[in-house]
């Protein structure tokens, strides 16, 4: 069977791919940087897929594939919650949800030196962000970003943590606004933290906001945009509840 | 090492933290109020005796076999029950194949001694041929899915799967009457086993501030709760089994309460039961109707002009 290298990339973008499928030619492309996502790979002239889900393309050049899995595949620079296991010399121990335990250095902080080696107890959430993913090997994350600045990365305090599939973490990511996000952001006040890896943190004042916002995302997970606030408004009725029991506070 | 430890299911420090102060407010992380039960469904295979029950997240199947053997030597004119568990290993990170953990023995021996103590199965109805021949009536119990409170939903798919089961016919026949002849169901309707009263087993769970307590408790407040009991009661308002396996110590009045809120939930439960086991024998009975081969297939053609 021949290669068919002929088909334009516009026409992959946004539709289902399988593993195999050559979905970029670059010999077509001149003079341009494409950087890949995951689910991609480069074979000389031929970006073909390694796994099955959609493409997509963000502008200017960024190519990946995306599916929604319970499980997490880690990936460059993405941002994830972690859950540190056991503290060794050198490295901390995270589980992210993968394959293989991801290792944090103990001075990927910023302004970590061998001194001020911070101490987290096994069970702490932890904010991350990838830095190395290499097939086989255990993926190092890092509480700094890439120019070495804190940047809202470390440990979480206080709030929730639930699970949920890497697709719902992606939506809640997406801009615009996810509609359950928006349509609970104008009733409820709450911090949100989002990790690619399937894992969401919510923390509010009260425990009725959180429990009513943890649920109300859990449930969106299939269900369209329209449908995500008919559903809104069914807990509506707890979320009047709370509104009321916060005013009197 | 690294990769058991990368497989395991594990809670924050924050979700420990947060399960109890939601509870010091009466609020629990799926939403329910702490006296409320999860949603159950009941479910039966298409054999008969074969159910399986979800509460919530957790999921159990449950199926009844049964088998002519010989009867105990100090019990020849009853038969024999006997509840087997199994814990999938793909319920939860924390189950291994192969010999039943703590857990499993524990589950098994709380609904077996619902069942057999409170003699909720009627025995003695099951022995064909005293000191030689008996039915054997084993409960195989498969766990598919841990989202907590397993003891309840498996208690729940043992009784629903006794209900609809139905054991071959037997008479006795030969040469002196000795001889057991099985009848095959296509001769002989099998008949149901003699259940008195359903068991039904509710668990609770104790926290360490000011003695809060749950019912049902999900598989997160099941790793952070201080401990554990489960009462085994009918909807007749008796007290069948109650079993509380070490954790903290709690008053009296609390056990006195947990049995009252047990009793209510019981009778909601049993006519849950009752009325799945209802639909699916009326179903079973249409389908038999039409397993008779009085009325013989006619060919009805179009007739082409």
């Amino acid at each position: 069977m021949e290669n068919k290298q002929s088909s334009s990339p516009a026409s992959f973008v946004d539709s289902t791919v399988v593993p195999g499928d050559v979905v970029l030619d670059l010999s077509s492309m001149t003079n341009q940087t494409i950087k890949l996502g995951g689910g991609l790979r480069q074979d000389c002239d031929a970006i073909s897929a390694t796994k099955a889900g959609t493409l997509r393309f963000s502008k200017p050049n960024k190519y990946w594939i995306e599916s929604s899995q319970k499980r997490y595949v880690p990936c460059v620079e993405d941002t994830i919650l972690g859950i540190v296991v056991d503290s060794k010399a050198d490295n901390f121990l995270i589980d992210i949800k993968g394959p293989a335990m991801g290792f944090l250095p103990v001075l990927a902080f910023e302004g970590g030196t061998r001194r001020n080696i911070p101490k987290f107890e096994v069970g702490t959430l932890l904010y991350l962000r990838v830095v190395k993913a290499n097939f086989g090997m255990n993926p190092e994350l890092s509480c700094t970003d890439a120019s070495g600045k804190a940047a809202e990365f470390g440990p979480l305090k206080d709030g929730y943590m639930f699970e949920t599939s890497t697709g719902l973490s992606r939506k809640l990511l997406s801009s615009p606004a996810c509609p359950v996000l928006e349509a609970l952001g104008k009733k409820l006040s709450f911090e949100i933290a989002v990790g690619l890896n399937g894992r969401v943190w919510v923390n509010a004042a009260s425990p009725d906001t959180i429990v009513v916002v943890a649920n109300a995302i859990m449930n969106s997970e299939c269900l369209s945009g329209a449908q995500q606030i008919i559903m809104l408004y069914d807990l509506m009725d707890s979320l009047v509840v709370v509104l009321l029991r916060e005013t009197k506070k | 090492m690294e990769g058991r430890l990368a497989n395991s299911w594990r809670l924050t420090v924050n979700d420990k933290n947060f399960i109890k102060t939601a509870l010091l407010s009466e609020i629990r992380i799926d939403g329910r109020k702490p006296f409320e039960y999860r949603k159950i469904s009941i479910k039966f295979g298409r054999e008969d005796g074969s159910s399986e029950v979800q509460l919530g997240q957790t999921r159990v199947m449950g199926m009844v076999t049964a088998q002519l053997v010989q009867p105990y030597r100090d019990r020849p004119k009853e038969g024999i029950l006997s509840i087997f568990t199994e814990f999938s290993p793909m319920a939860d990170p924390s189950f291994e194949p192969g010999r039943p953990g703590e857990l499993a023995v524990e589950l098994g021996r709380i609904i077996d001694r619902g069942l057999r103590e409170s003699r909720a199965v009627d025995t003695e109805s099951l022995c064909i041929l005293a000191s030689k021949f008996v039915w054997a009536i084993r409960i195989d119990l498969h766990i598919l899915d841990n989202g907590g409170n397993l003891v309840d939903a498996a208690n729940i798919a043992a009784l629903a799967a006794l209900l609809t089961f139905r054991r071959p016919e037997c008479s006795l026949g030969g040469e002196d009457g000795q001889e057991v002849i099985v009848h095959p169901p296509e001769i002989r309707e099998p008949l149901p086993l003699t259940v008195h009263h359903l068991p039904i087993a509710i668990s609770f769970g104790f926290f360490s501030n000011e003695s809060i307590l749950v019912i049902d408790p999900t598989h997160n407040e099941e790793a952070v709760m201080g401990g554990r009991m489960t009462t085994t009661v009918n909807a007749n308002g008796d007290i069948c089994a109650i079993q509380k396996s070490g954790g903290e110590g709690v008053p009296q009045r609390v056990i006195m309460q947990c049995l009252q809120l047990a009793t209510s939930k019981a009778a909601s439960i049993t006519k849950q039961i009752k009325d799945a086991v209802e639909v699916v024998n009326t179903e079973r009975a249409l389908r038999k109707v039409k397993r008779h081969p009085t009325s013989t297939g006619v060919d009805v053609r179009e007739k082409q002009n």
